[in-house]
């Protein structure tokens, strides 16, 4: 269904202590569009609309981005890590070609 | 007259005894009770042909999809009751001199079989071939005359006629001047072979597939978030005033919890079997008016929505009935039913005793009788698409070289019933997530 | 003084850039996209130079299927040891993807606040190759680990 682009869903583990560090899952669903070429091999040249760029933040300050290319599948999965020092908002940013800003939160609270 | 009781209870197991001696004895199924069934399908799903500008007749089929006729050879259609293509025995055409190089060209041709597909020869450019039939490289050592070779590939049913090899003479898949060549290049593979430089260029030492991974979880599967999407569906009120919510309670997680554990089933209100997709291409429009035709994406995402209600619950279908059993019986036959232009029945790749656990190029055949319905509709990665069990049945039949049948047509939902047969007692996990 | 054939040259230029398919959409004030369509020694020149290039063998663990059941979706993730504090840790981690007619995959950059040198992500290629894995750490080392992955395809033909 083509509004789901832009849905996106973000995975930690059930139980996080402080200063554990913290591998996460996140998944957006986006068609990364391939390059298409012609009969003849060459590019068509159009504006192809692909994440280029995710953005993790984890209480307001960046702890690692992806710059990315048409060579990440589609519907993009990745994985990072992070140190949970504190409770607070964990937040992803993926941006495309085309302006396309989607988010992803989740709080991160101690257990 | 009043019979006694127990007369009367003799009688009735008299009958059924009689009745089911019948069935043993001609041992065929019963196509008579088949009732005829209206597609209701997205267009490119019913199996439709056309005839094109220039007068030629195409196949209606999904995007990317040949729309190439395959009306010559048998399809799965009940109604159809063409027989297989001829056993024949072959003749070595005269003027033809066989060329190996040409020859290994045609082998390993993806546009042909390829003959990789199943045979393994030698080549650091084969990749990757398959294991379904024997390793060829060496076969020039078995000095078997070129006619012996030329009559095993034209039609190898002469010479083993339970084989699985497809006639390729007989449908005219290979023009006898290609079989010549063919034969040509057969007879250099002689031995001894160099030592394998990587194990997973032989299908028999391969690696093989890891699969992808939690087919559950969200941040792997994509289909997990499309039953999501169905939710609002679930719950939206269609053009008679009425949503699936409205007659059934409890969000539906909890109304349709074991509900598709017993599909596919025979539904007496349309006198068949029906899967899941079948039903609510009838059911949605009925009770709610919306349209929910088979592989649409609305019918796919419902159907894992409702699936997902009976995960971890075993699989049990109903065969009390008369009408169960007739259809199982007719699902078997069509699993053992070779159709296209390769002549392949499900069974001579999806069984262990044939194809299954081998490779098929690259590709692992499945293992019917392991059960291999319970995590279906599937992602498909390659295709970044859902898939039910109908548009697997259906993309079967291109390399087959056989006319699809509706998605939702009588013959495949059959078949289905059959293949559930063996997922029964195991636990449901759908979506699934494959290649 | 610029003349007509010095302007049609500059112009013919940047259709030589917009035919690699990267045109960016968003300006020309953003920076050359990551992704370029060249061969592998050429990307590898535009991103390192002639930075040596060290074996990286005993710190990367690149983590990826020997074969690919298909080159839409290639699950690959890297580990690096690092104790990723602010005087050692990884800044950068690069794919590559040899045989990709774009060879750059991604460029991960990482800080201390990671706590590990750790990304996943699903991956297209094209082909049957080698895939690289390069990381800079926050002292300008560079080191590399590669692996081939085979990309399969079915038997019949369909």
């Amino acid at each position: 269904m083509a509004s789901d682009i832009g849905k996106v869903r973000l995975r930690i583990p059930s139980s996080i202590k402080s200063d554990d560090v913290v591998k996460v899952r996140i998944l957006v669903i986006h068609p990364m569009e391939r390059i298409e070429r012609d009969k003849q091999g060459k590019i068509i040249e159009r504006n192809y609309n692909y994440i280029d760029k995710v953005l993790v933040t984890y209480l307001g300050k960046t702890v690692a981005s992806f710059d990315t290319t048409q060579n990440v599948s589609e519907n993009p999965f990745f994985a990072f890590a992070f140190r949970a020092t504190d409770p607070g908002q964990l937040k992803v940013t993926f941006t495309d070609t085309t302006a396309g800003k989607y988010e992803g939160t989740t709080d991160i609270k101690f257990s | 007259m009043m019979l006694a009781r127990s007369t009367l209870v003799r009688w009735s197991c008299a009958l059924t005894l009689v009745a089911g001696c019948a069935t043993a004895a001609t041992d065929t199924p019963d196509y008579s009770s088949v009732p005829a069934w209206t597609s209701r399908a997205i267009p490119e799903a019913q199996g439709a042909m056309r005839t094109t500008a220039d007068g030629k007749r195409e196949a209606v089929r999904y995007k990317g999809w040949t729309t190439r006729d395959f009306g010559a050879f048998r399809t799965y259609a009940y109604a159809d009751t063409r027989p297989e293509p001829p056993v024949q025995r072959a003749v070595m055409p005269n003027g033809v001199t066989g060329d190996a190089k040409k020859g290994r060209a045609l082998f390993l041709a993806r546009a042909k079989g390829p003959c990789t597909g199943c045979h393994l020869i030698p080549g650091d450019d084969v990749w990757p071939a398959g294991s379904v039939g024997p390793d060829l490289s060496t076969i020039a050592d078995r000095k078997l005359s070129d006619a012996y070779v030329y009559q095993q590939i034209y039609d190898a049913r002469v010479v083993f006629p339970n084989t699985s090899m497809p006639p390729w003479g007989v449908t005219g898949a290979f023009t006898p001047e290609e079989i010549v060549h063919l034969v040509a290049f057969l007879q250099t593979l002689k031995g001894p072979l160099p030592p394998e430089k990587d194990p997973d260029r032989n299908p028999v030492t391969r690696t093989k597939p890891v699969g992808f991974g939690d087919n559950l979880d969200p941040t792997n599967n994509p289909a997990v978030l499309m039953a999501e999407a169905a939710e609002a569906v679930w719950a939206a009120k269609g053009p008679t005033g009425k949503a699936c919510a409205d007659c059934h309670e409890g969000g539906p997680a909890n109304a349709m919890k074991g509900v598709a554990a017993r599909f596919p089933k025979f539904v007496p209100a349309y006198r068949r079997v029906m899967s899941i997709e079948d039903f609510l291409a009838v059911h949605a429009p009925e009770r709610t008016g919306t349209q929910m035709p088979a592989q649409s994406t609305t019918n796919l995402a419902m159907s894992i929505l409702v699936k997902m209600a009976s995960n971890g619950m075993p699989v049990g279908i109903d065969t009390s009935s008369q009408e169960a059993r007739a259809a199982l019986a007719r699902g078997k036959a069509t699993f053992y039913r070779r159709v296209g232009e390769r002549n392949h029945a499900c069974a001579d790749c999806h069984t262990p005793e044939t194809g299954a656990n081998k490779f098929l190029g690259g590709r692992l055949l499945g293992d019917a009788k392991a059960g291999l319905t319970r995590h279906f509709p599937v992602w498909r990665t390659d295709r970044t698409e859902v898939w039910d069990i109908r548009k697997r049945m259906q993309w079967c039949m291109i390399p087959l070289g056989a006319n699809m049948l509706a998605a939702d047509a009588i013959e495949y939902a059959e078949l289905e019933l059959y293949l559930t047969a063996f997922d029964v007692g195991k636990p449901m996990s759908v979506p699934g997530i494959r290649h | 003084m610029v003349t007509r054939r010095t302007v049609l040259g500059t112009l013919s230029t940047l259709g030589v850039v917009a035919a690699t398919g990267v045109l960016p959409a968003r300006g020309a004030a953003s920076a050359q996209a990551l992704g370029q369509q060249e061969t592998i020694e050429a990307a590898m020149k535009r991103l390192f130079g002639g930075r040596p290039m060290k074996d990286g063998g005993s710190l990367i663990k690149l983590d990826m299927p020997l074969i690919a059941e298909n080159g839409a979706v290639v699950p690959l993730s890297i580990e690096v040891s690092s104790p990723m504090t602010a005087a050692n840790h990884v800044k950068h981690i690069y794919v590559v993807a040899d045989k990709n007619r774009i060879p750059v995959v991604t460029r991960v950059a990482l800080t201390p606040a990671a706590g590990q040198a750790y990304m996943g992500a699903n991956i297209r290629l094209g082909e049957t190759g080698d895939v690289r894995a390069i990381v800079e750490q926050s002292d300008g080392t560079l080191l590399q680990v590669k692996r081939e992955v085979k990309v399969t395809v079915g038997g019949c033909g369909g």
